[in-house]
């Protein structure tokens, strides 16, 4: 196991240095590299290895076909009719795996999103809070109660052909505070996350949507007997500076865990 | 043998049915989630969508690039070569060589109803004996059949030749050296450019000459192609080819028993250690090529018995699987690591022999891996990667039937044919690739099987070979007529696969004898006065060890070769040239006829000199005299390698019990065509010209051989 045991001590070590930086590059760094360690190991424990490895090796061979027999066009037809049969066979091989692999990877995704998705707000900052009500009589009565560091910059505007209330808010200090809105003499809370640190924020509190609260909350549902029907909150979305180009930490992630599941396939020899 | 059928991956893909469940939920996540999902799919999809995509692209590309130059190819083509086909008889020649397929055995089989497919050919075209070379040696006769010259003119005398330096052998195909530059870093010495690997078959194949003309090739596993030459076409090569430590098959069997005996060649003997139940072995390999004092490598290897049960856990690097005994394991790949980064990459096959009381496993040759070739096998060289790729890996080896492991016992009957049908299938798969792939021009391979076969099961077509006197009669096996209905099976199967447009010959090298008897030549001359030996030795030992050369006129190594010991040619020469002849008139007269005191039988039917039966500019590298041996007889094992024995005669008690190399004109070859020849005596030396004849080219003034005439072509 010393083929196995050396990747993966070297990447507990290089995760754990990363870390320590704290930053949300270190974290995706390190967050790809164990990902794309643990998938490839994932992959390689729960696919066919042997027929995968026959798939992809007739694949090669009917890439070879097409130039080997280039002068015959018949032959380079039917090789390329082939390579599209094997690439359907191979991602059919893939796919059980690829199932295993992604559920996981997808809910541990939506969990650091709320970390690296979106910055909090700064303070000073103004931001809008966006209430939607079920009925237009739940948003005529509609009040806002705010802790003392969250003030309000701007009166509330009402859009009662979509049942939105908006207010124009701001924060004066760092932190996570609640603030309530009450409507058809009922009150909810939605958090907010003032700051420059790396809190875990949810855009928006919902009144069931069960889907939409997997992917995009990160709070309670609200009750179902609440006249309001989702709370939400404009954070600015994050960007990661790299070689002075920023972009979505999903995307790095992406390129990255790639990487590092190439590496670690090689490492491993194993087949994807 | 348990080889994964690469046929069964699509079976096995429709079983999986609970992963529907699971794929549902994905595609409702992806559905519902589009952004969420495409962004964290992650890796795993991202491997697979890139890997799909990769092959499509790169398909893309060279399809597009294939179609697009296409027509200038053809243009190009047509001016330089103005229309390969337009004189063409045929548009597809296919050639299937079936090494050593005896043209009297096929004709009783035939009679018995047993090759209804050879029937039909006969029937619809030819059948004959096809006249064979001197000696009737397959890496001599095929190289007349690729080249349609005599040895003189392609340099091909037995599989050795001798060194008149030192009188000691060396393959008489291919040479294979190092590179000359080194440079020294510490312990190491890094070899500096590239291996200098020299065929030594000279003239040219005729695919050589139709690929001149435009037209395409697809020769697989004839015999003397390594090294592999360039030409329009593909080719892998065959027979010569060596394993990984450049002999030509060296099996290993690695056991608990403690001995010291050798093999007498093609093996060796490395100790199994047993440890708290676990065994560890090693194959060896090359020496390092790296190291000033070379080592050998090594690839180690455990051997885990599975309790109560008759079946062991091999784990060889990161490769594991489990065999039972009596069981061959798959091609595994075996890297022989050099240091600093240096690898040599082969395959081998594993047989576990017993587990208990003893623990033996019999290793392959390592073969040359066709997916990672360290030496040129094919020409492209990709084209033995793309066989391994679409077929798995197969033998390379040229000898790839270990018939010295049945020899020595190693194998018993049953491995010896598992081994050999597994390498048969490989060629039939690559066979029929080729003829799909080849819809014009030349489709050509050889089977070794039907030689390797015949050698190592002659001894139970007659009642009383010696090599079988242990087994009554009514028992023994019909391994040949099984070969030979196998061969007629695949011969129909192929005519299947062609039209009327397609020639089919079924052609072979030689024929095939009973080897009961062994003369060893050197035993004989020593004995009448033409080879000394030194003083107070009455036997000497491999490669004429205690022979006196100051008091030697002739000696005999190799399968049929007679050389005298000429002044100025040989380093310790004593024959004046100007006697030559006389002394080769002498040995003619007294060898031809020589008979066997033991059954009264004539030993030796014809010898014959080589400036009579040789003509071209290699005839300098010629034996001088070729021993034609009778049926039944052959050269000694001992006499093949150079040594002198006090016996003259003995009985051959090997499972190597049949053989060819003897008297060619008791040993032709068979000739089955689809359409009829007007030909009375064929020769293999006129398929070479017949081709290029029928393909409408001009035939090269060198050509021995000449070509046959098509009575007519049913249209």
């Amino acid at each position: 196991m010393t083929v196995l045991s050396n990747p993966i001590y070297a990447a507990a070590i290089a995760a754990f240095n990363l870390a320590l930086l704290a930053s949300p590059l270190a974290i995706v760094i390190v967050l790809s590299l164990v990902v794309g360690l643990l998938m490839v190991v994932l992959f390689g424990y729960t696919s066919d290895q042997k027929a995968i490895g026959i798939a992809k090796d007739q694949l090669k061979a009917h890439l070879l076909a097409v130039r080997l027999y280039r002068d015959q066009i018949p032959v380079v037809m039917g090789s390329y009719g082939k390579i599209l049969r094997g690439t359907g066979r191979y991602l059919k091989l893939a796919f059980k795996p690829l199932l295993y692999v992604i559920i996981p990877i997808i809910l541990l995704m939506v969990q650091v999103d709320r970390y690296l998705g979106q910055t909090p707000i700064p303070t000073n900052a103004p931001f809008l809070l966006t209430v939607h009500t079920t009925s237009r009589g739940a948003l005529d009565d509609a009040t806002l109660d705010l802790p003392p560091e969250i003030t309000m910059t701007a009166p509330a505007v009402h859009i009662p052909a979509e049942n939105e209330i908006v207010w124009r808010l701001a924060g004066s200090r760092d932190g996570e505070y609640k603030v309530k809105i009450a409507a058809a003499g009922q009150s909810v809370a939605k958090a907010v996350c003032v700051g420059s640190n790396l809190p875990r924020i949810s855009t928006v509190r919902w009144r069931g949507h069960f889907w939409e609260r997997m992917f995009s909350s990160a709070e309670a549902a609200l009750p179902e007997s609440s006249p309001i029907e989702s709370i939400s909150i404009n954070y600015p979305d994050r960007n990661i500076e790299i070689a002075g180009y920023g972009m979505n930490w999903i995307w790095l992630f992406f390129i990255l865990s790639m990487i590092a599941g190439f590496i670690f396939k090689e490492l491993l020899g194993i087949q994807i | 043998m348990n080889r994964l059928c690469r046929a069964d991956i699509e079976s096995r893909d429709g079983r999986r049915r609970p992963s529907l469940h699971l794929g549902l939920f994905l595609l409702l996540v992806v559905v519902l989630f589009p952004k969420l999902s495409h962004a964290y799919a992650g890796p795993g999809a991202g491997f697979a969508v890139l890997s799909s995509f990769w092959a499509i692209f790169v398909a893309f590309l060279y399809s597009f690039y294939a179609l697009m130059t296409w027509p200038f190819r053809q243009l190009f083509r047509f001016i330089r070569r103005r229309n390969a086909y337009g004189k063409a008889t045929f548009e597809r020649a296919v050639i299937l060589g079936f090494d050593g397929m005896d043209p009297d055995l096929a004709d009783r089989f035939m009679s018995e109803g047993r090759l209804p497919n050879l029937v039909k050919l006969r029937e619809k075209g030819t059948f004959s004996k096809l006249r064979t070379t001197f000696p009737p040696i397959s890496p001599v006769a095929w190289s007349t059949f690729m080249t349609g010259v005599n040895p003189g003119k392609h340099n091909i005398y037995d599989f050795l030749a001798r060194d008149t330096s030192n009188y000691l052998p060396f393959l008489s195909s291919a040479e294979i050296k190092g590179p000359k530059r080194h440079i020294k870093i510490g312990k190491y010495s890094i070899p500096f450019g590239k291996t200098e690997i020299k065929g030594m078959r000279k003239g040219t194949p005729f695919w050589h000459w139709l690929g001149n003309a435009g037209i395409f090739s697809s020769v697989i596993r004839v015999p003397v192609t390594f090294p592999p030459e360039k030409f329009q076409g593909v080719l892998l090569s065959g027979m010569c080819v060596p394993d990984l430590k450049g002999s030509q098959g060296t099996f290993c069997l690695c056991t608990t028993r403690a001995s010291n005996d050798k093999f007498r060649e093609g093996g060796v003997r490395v100790p199994i250690e047993r440890k708290n139940g676990v065994c560890r072995s090693y194959i060896p390999g090359p020496e390092n090529p790296l190291l000033e004092k070379a080592g050998e490598l090594r690839v180690d290897f455990e051997i885990r018995p599975e309790p109560g049960s008759k079946s062991a856990r091999i784990v060889v690097g990161s490769e594991k699987f489990t065999l039972k005994v009596g069981e061959y394991s798959e091609w595994v790949p075996a890297e022989f690591k050099a240091g600093m980064g240096f690898t040599a990459h082969g395959i081998c096959r594993f047989y576990l022999k017993e587990l208990s009381p003893e623990v033996e496993v019999y290793v392959t040759p390592v073969n040359i891996d066709p997916g990672h070739p360290d030496l040129p096998i094919s020409h492209p060289v990709t084209y033995s990667i793309y066989l391994a790729k679409l077929y798995g890996p197969y033998a390379t080896l040229g000898l790839a039937e270990d018939t010295w492991a049945l020899n020595e016992h190693v194998l018993d009957d049953d491995a010896f044919l598992a081994q050999a049908y597994g390498n048969h299938e490989d060629r039939e798969r690559m066979l029929f690739d080729a003829l799909d792939k080849t819809k014009q021009g030349l489709c050509t391979c050889v089977f070794d099987t039907t030689d390797r076969v015949q050698h190592m099961f002659w001894r139970y077509l007659e009642e009383d070979h010696p090599a079988a006197r242990d087994v009554p009669h009514s028992q023994h096996p019909p391994v040949i007529q099984e070969l030979y209905e196998r061969m007629d099976r695949l011969v129909g199967r192929v005519m299947e696969k062609i039209d009327d447009d397609t020639l089919l010959l079924v052609i072979s090298d030689h024929g095939f004898k009973s080897f009961a008897r062994c003369m060893n030549v050197n035993a004989w001359l020593h004995q009448n006065g033409y080879l000394a030996l030194k003083d107070g030795k009455t036997e000497s030992g491999d490669w004429f060890e205690d022979v006196d050369w100051s008091r030697t006129r002739a000696y005999t190594m190799g399968l049929n070769g007679l050389y005298l010991n000429i002044k100025g040619r040989e380093k310790q020469g004593i024959v004046d040239p100007a006697e030559a002849d006389a002394l080769k008139d002498e040995l003619q007269k007294k060898l031809n006829g020589l008979v066997d005191p033991a059954s009264g039988t004539v030993g030796i039917t014809g010898v014959f000199i080589a400036d009579n039966v040789y003509r071209g500019p290699y005839t300098d590298n010629s034996p001088d005299l070729i021993v034609g041996y009778g049926a039944g007889y052959r050269a000694s094992w001992d006499s093949v390698m150079g040594k002198v024995t006090g016996q003259v005669f003995e009985d051959n008690i090997k499972a190597w019990s049949g053989d060819h190399c003897i008297d060619p004109r008791l040993v032709p070859g068979v000739l089955f065509s689809s359409h009829k020849f007007i030909e009375d005596k064929p020769a293999i030396v006129d398929v070479a010209p017949t081709i290029l004849k029928l393909f409408g080219l001009a035939l090269p003034a060198h050509f021995d051989g000449k070509a046959w005439t098509l009575a007519a072509k049913v249209q």
